[in-house]
This record gives structure tokens, C-alpha cells and sequence, in this order.
């Protein structure tokens, strides 16, 4: 005998968030490609991305880059300019060392964020089957 | 909202690629020709150098990070306008009157130092390349 209603729900606003740290990802993945292709154009100054999202006082700080932010609504990303490298005589300010390991580094947060909603989806798919 | 794709990020690093091949064919092209005499349109070859230039790619706009998203693109084939390096030889037959043979301007470990670095900037453009490759395989795994 059932003792009272089943209250159970697989969260997906997960999904919703993970998401959009997907897109981020790759969105800045794509912003640090460029300042790979441009590392011998003279003048050119690397970028980079951020993002925030509003904070309502009732989330998780996102203190770093790669923090998944906890609000559902949607998020700001802004570009900055990352010139941090030693400037070389023609004016480019790319590291390819420092650019490169942004990428892995990237990749690997994105890996992280998918095997996430994978988690999330196979949960849900648990939930709906018969429990095998 | 999204205003980009994986192939976007492979168009990037493409034209990073496009860039760096035609800067070794360039480098190829002035040792291969480091001591022709006579090139087409008179007078020693003079020696040829790449402009590079940042690009924005096309079908990209809407976020305000868009124009933080740069290809590059080599813009122009300029010729190095130094003087061409004189040997004393009377008996080549394009000596002048005084017997020196103008040789062209290039410097073989210059165009060497140029073929190396282009071939960096290749593999890390190819790197660059493979992990969105990577990415968007992870993105195809999502629920399998």
C-alpha cells in the first residue's frame, strides 16, 4: 500500500542552467580560436569572455569563470579585453601559451558541464522506466 | 541566445590556418628564388612578405561579444623594397658595367626563422581546431 501521493520530481532547471554554461563554453571557445588564428597580426590584442548572471541575493556566488551560476535567469556574457602578455614590437599581445591553456582548460569545463546533463537525463530516464 | 556554433570556432581557426599556408608558401617562394637574377618584370626577384590582418567573420552578430570573435585574413603580398645585395662577378651575364651582379634581397635564415614560426602558428591552430572537433562530440554524447 502506497502511503500517501508519490512527491517526486527530477529537477530539470538543472539542465536549463547547465545549458547555458554550455553555450558559454563554446561561445568563448570560439572568441579564444580567434586569438589563436590572429597570434602574428600585428596590433592585435587578445579577448576574452565573461559572464554573470543577476544576482537576487538567493544564489551561489560565481566567484570564477567556470562556476555554474545557480540562477535560472539568463545570463550576461561580455568580452573583455586580456592583454596580458608582454606586447611584442608589432603590437600583438597574443600569448600562444597562455591562450592554449585557456582552451584546454575550457574544453575541460565544457566536458564537465555535458557529463552534467548526462547525469541529469539519465536520472530522469531512470525515473520513467522501470527502474533498471 | 546563441550566435555561434562549433562551426563558427572551426571557421576561425580555419582562416588561421588559410593565413599561416599562404605565409610558408610566400616564405618557400623567396628561397626558391633567392638567387634568381632575373626575374619577370626585370632586375633581381625582390623578396615577398605577408600582411595579416584580423577579420570579422560573416552571419555573426546579435550578442554584444560578436565583434570580440576575429578570423584573420591575409590582406595583401607586399614586396620588401631593400636594396639587392651586389656580388663582384664580370662574368655573369647579367653584370653591370662595373661588373657587380645584383642578387636579390632575401636572407635564407630569415625565410627560415618565418617557415618555423608559421608552422607553429599551424599546429596551434590545428589544436585549437581538434578541441572544438572534441567539444562538439561531447555535445553528441549528451543523453546517449
Amino acid at each position: 500500500m502506497l502511503a500517501g501521493p508519490l512527491d517526486v520530481a527530477v529537477d530539470l532547471s538543472t539542465v536549463n542552467t547547465l545549458q547555458q554554461a554550455l553555450t558559454y563554453h563554446r561561445e568563448r571557445h570560439t572568441v579564444l580560436a580567434g586569438n589563436v588564428a590572429n597570434l602574428d597580426t600585428p596590433g592585435y590584442r587578445p579577448v576574452d569572455l565573461n559572464r554573470t548572471t543577476p544576482d537576487d541575493g538567493q544564489q551561489l556566488a560565481v566567484t570564477a569563470g567556470g562556476h555554474i551560476a545557480t540562477s535560472a535567469d539568463d545570463q550576461i556574457v561580455t568580452s573583455f579585453d586580456d592583454g596580458g602578455a608582454l606586447q611584442s614590437a608589432d603590437g600583438n599581445a597574443v600569448s600562444l601559451e597562455r591562450e592554449l591553456a585557456k582552451i584546454d582548460a575550457n574544453r575541460t569545463r565544457y566536458a564537465a558541464s555535458s557529463e552534467l546533463v548526462t547525469r541529469r537525463l539519465a536520472l530522469l530516464r531512470y525515473a520513467a522506466g522501470d527502474g533498471t | 541566445m546563441s550566435t555561434t556554433d562549433f562551426f563558427t570556432a572551426m571557421e576561425v581557426s580555419a582562416s588561421g590556418l588559410s593565413a599561416q599556408r599562404t605565409r610558408m608558401n610566400v616564405a618557400s617562394s623567396n628561397l626558391a628564388n633567392a638567387q634568381t637574377t632575373q626575374a619577370a618584370g626585370g632586375g633581381p626577384y625582390r623578396r615577398r612578405d605577408v600582411v595579416m590582418s584580423s577579420v570579422d567573420m560573416p552571419n555573426l552578430q546579435g550578442a554584444d561579444f560578436s565583434a570580440a570573435v576575429k578570423g584573420v585574413a591575409v590582406t595583401q603580398i607586399s614586396q620588401d623594397n631593400q636594396p639587392p645585395r651586389l656580388e663582384y662577378d664580370p662574368g655573369h651575364p647579367n653584370a653591370n658595367p662595373q661588373g657587380y651582379v645584383a642578387y636579390p634581397n632575401v636572407n635564407p635564415v630569415e625565410e627560415m626563422v618565418d617557415m618555423i614560426t608559421a608552422s607553429r602558428a599551424y599546429e596551434a591552430g590545428i589544436t585549437a581546431m581538434s578541441t572544438a572537433v572534441n567539444m562538439a562530440e561531447r555535445a553528441l554524447g549528451i543523453g546517449r
